[in-house]
């Protein structure tokens, strides 16, 4: 119960962070499965910004060395991505 | 008719020799030189028998990385056309706007475009065809707009049947819309005549060959993509064009393709910088890195020398007018540094057949040593502006004692001394007034990165007055920072009046179409806030 507590939290703290820095208008249906790497959702600033996020929230620096785009495809695929290991 | 050799003729004659080879590399899948030829030339073949006699010779392409995108150029040129790209990725006002003042009746439209077609096609009157090779069906757009003609899949024609016609190489090779200062995007016509010496000129100072992956980071927009595309296709070379997701992460892209030539603007690097993808020996198989369109920080390069360090590093300098880039330097860590002013690495010397004139106000030559703005002429001065004979006459000059029509750049510069490379020190309107001193933004800029400790920085005159400014504002790229300690070590290195009067933090700064750091959004947001206040 308490990790799906925490589970939730980053979900709705990715969640957040994306509907708050998204260049798309009209985006009030954002959901873990929209896909966040579309034209038109964030630039690629912002992905350097969303980058430090993450690692701010997982306390652990990402290797943007080895990151498939892919993993950026939604909030679940980054969800099982960064923060599936913690312990 | 002037024929002979157009920007479509190293693509042939590479498709003649290597068919096989890759072309295109977009999104997993690998087209070779024969499977891309085919593809333009059915395109071709499909616009040559539906469009309408006497038509303007040029074809818009409305499409973005995809394979039709890249078929879609090559098709207009087949056709002895011009292309014009259209971005989907722009306002859709704007591109109509474009697509009304080229007066294209020929449009390729891939599955992006398609998208927009709905806004972009309102209120254009004059009938187009417009050829979505990607679509199946195209009856419910059809009935949507009866004055134009679509055609989709079912109607594309046999590409074998299409036969080299003639080209005039003082025809537009493209047609390439840039912003205007008012507002208003001008049409640059740059003529097959110009962009073959680019092209000769690039494929010997890099030794271009067939096993080289070029990457493709800019949009079909920006005439940087030329570059990318036509260096390689003249070569048999492939052209590696990362999807939106991948422009992301473009050092996965770069390793992951086998990237061999590598060609952006510096924010690419600078943002590479921040996601600490710029570790040492990390990028083993560049050849060259080639860095345009905006001033390129010595911190960034040296970064840059370490990830890369087979690699030769260039910075090009040029717009869209001199097509492509005119002038080049090439990278020496030992002599560089000293070399660059105000932290820019220079611009160096022009490119083989283009003469330059670096003069003041009336167009006089300045001495060595001194800046002036950047005139240039040879055989990459364009044609000049699409139907605009005021704008065209405005910055093609023939300045006084000269005999040749000279571009003016807006740019200035300034060479030390003679033998020394030229430095880019920023627009001319980036030079400003401020209480009557003149002062050039770029040193402000200068300073604030050094003493802020970031990669970018901009500084704007603010609150603007009829004469130029009355103080200065910068901006510094970064989410924490002491800006009170930081503003007391700037103001330390300069004279009073080249003294921030505030410092922000900016942790994304707002980039226009083409990549780079837009000035006058900054300067819109102060507007904003100082409206707000009143």
């Amino acid at each position: 119960m308490r990790e799906n507590m925490q589970e939730s939290e980053i979900r709705a703290k990715l969640r957040d962070w994306i509907v708050k820095h998204t260049k798309a208008t009209g985006k009030t249906a954002f959901t873990d499965d929209t896909h966040i790497l579309e034209e038109g959702i964030l630039s690629s600033l912002d992905i350097v910004e969303f980058v430090l996020f993450i690692e701010s929230l997982r306390g652990e620096d990402v290797d943007t060395d080895d990151i498939e785009p892919q993993v950026f495809t939604s909030i679940n695929t980054l969800y099982a991505a960064f923060f599936t290991q913690v312990t | 008719m002037t024929q002979g050799r157009s920007l479509r003729s190293g693509f042939l004659r590479s498709a003649e020799q290597h068919p096989d080879r890759a072309a295109l590399q977009l999104d997993g899948v690998v087209l070779s030189y024969a499977a891309l030829r085919q593809r333009a030339a059915t395109l071709a073949q499909t616009l040559s028998v539906h469009a309408p006699a006497g038509e303007p010779l040029l074809t818009a392409v409305f499409a973005h990385r995809s394979i039709t995108a890249y078929a879609g150029v090559l098709a207009g040129l087949l056709r002895g056309h011009g292309y014009v790209p259209l971005n989907p990725g722009f306002p859709t006002d704007r591109t109509r706007g474009m697509l009304v003042r080229s007066e294209c009746t020929s449009v390729i439209v891939d599955a992006h475009g398609a998208a927009q077609l709905g806004e972009v096609l309102q209120g254009v009157e004059r009938p187009l065809v417009l050829l979505l090779p990607d679509h199946d069906d195209v009856a419910a757009l059809a009935a949507q707009w009866p004055q134009h003609r679509f055609l989709g899949k079912a109607d594309l024609a046999d590409g074998s049947a299409w036969v080299p016609g003639p080209v005039d190489a003082n025809g537009i090779a493209y047609l390439l819309f840039t912003s205007g200062s008012t507002g208003q995007p001008k049409g640059v016509m740059v003529a097959h005549r110009n962009v073959a010496p680019y092209i000769d000129a690039m494929v010997q100072r890099y030794a271009v060959t067939e096993q080289d992956r070029f990457s493709q980071t800019f949009d079909l927009t920006f005439d940087l993509s030329v570059h990318d595309m036509f260096v390689a296709w003249e070569q048999g070379a492939c052209v590696c064009a990362p999807t939106h997701a991948q422009k992301m992460f473009p050092g996965k892209y770069i390793t992951d393709c086998g990237i061999t030539m590598w060609f952006s603007v510096p924010s690419t690097a600078v943002l590479m910088n921040r996601l600490k993808m710029l570790k040492p020996g990390k990028y083993m198989a560049l050849r060259y890195s080639l860095f345009c369109g905006e001033a390129l920080p010595v911190e960034i390069v040296q970064k840059w020398a370490e990830a890369a360090p087979q690699s030769v590093l260039e910075n090009l300098y040029g717009p869209t007018e001199l097509t492509i880039a005119c002038t080049l330097y090439r990278w020496n860590p030992q002599t560089s540094p000293a070399q660059s002013e105000f932290g820019v690495v220079p611009i160096g010397e022009p490119y083989p057949g283009m003469t330059l004139l670096v003069a003041d106000e009336q167009q006089h030559e300045v001495a060595v040593g001194e800046a002036g703005e950047l005139l240039m002429t040879g055989p990459q001065l364009t044609l000049g502006y699409y139907q605009d004979a005021q704008r065209t006459a405005a910055a093609f000059v023939v300045p006084p004692g000269r005999s040749q029509v000279y571009y003016r750049t807006g740019d200035r510069v300034r060479r030390p001394a003679a033998g020394q490379p030229l430095v880019y020190l920023g627009r001319v309107d980036n030079q400003i007034k401020i209480q009557g001193y003149r002062v050039e933004l770029g040193e402000i800029e200068a300073i604030l990165r050094q003493e802020a400790g970031v990669d970018v920085a901009i500084a704007v005159g603010w609150p603007v007055t009829a004469s130029g400014a009355d103080g200065i504002v910068g901006f510094l790229g970064a989410d924490h920072a002491d800006t009170a300690a930081i503003r007391q070590r700037v103001i330390s290195r300069l004279p009073p009046y080249m003294h921030p009067s505030e410092l922000r933090l900016v942790s994304e700064f707002p980039l226009n179409a083409n990549g780079k750091v837009d000035r006058k959004a900054l300067l819109a947001t102060l507007a904003r806030q100082a409206e707000a206040v009143e």
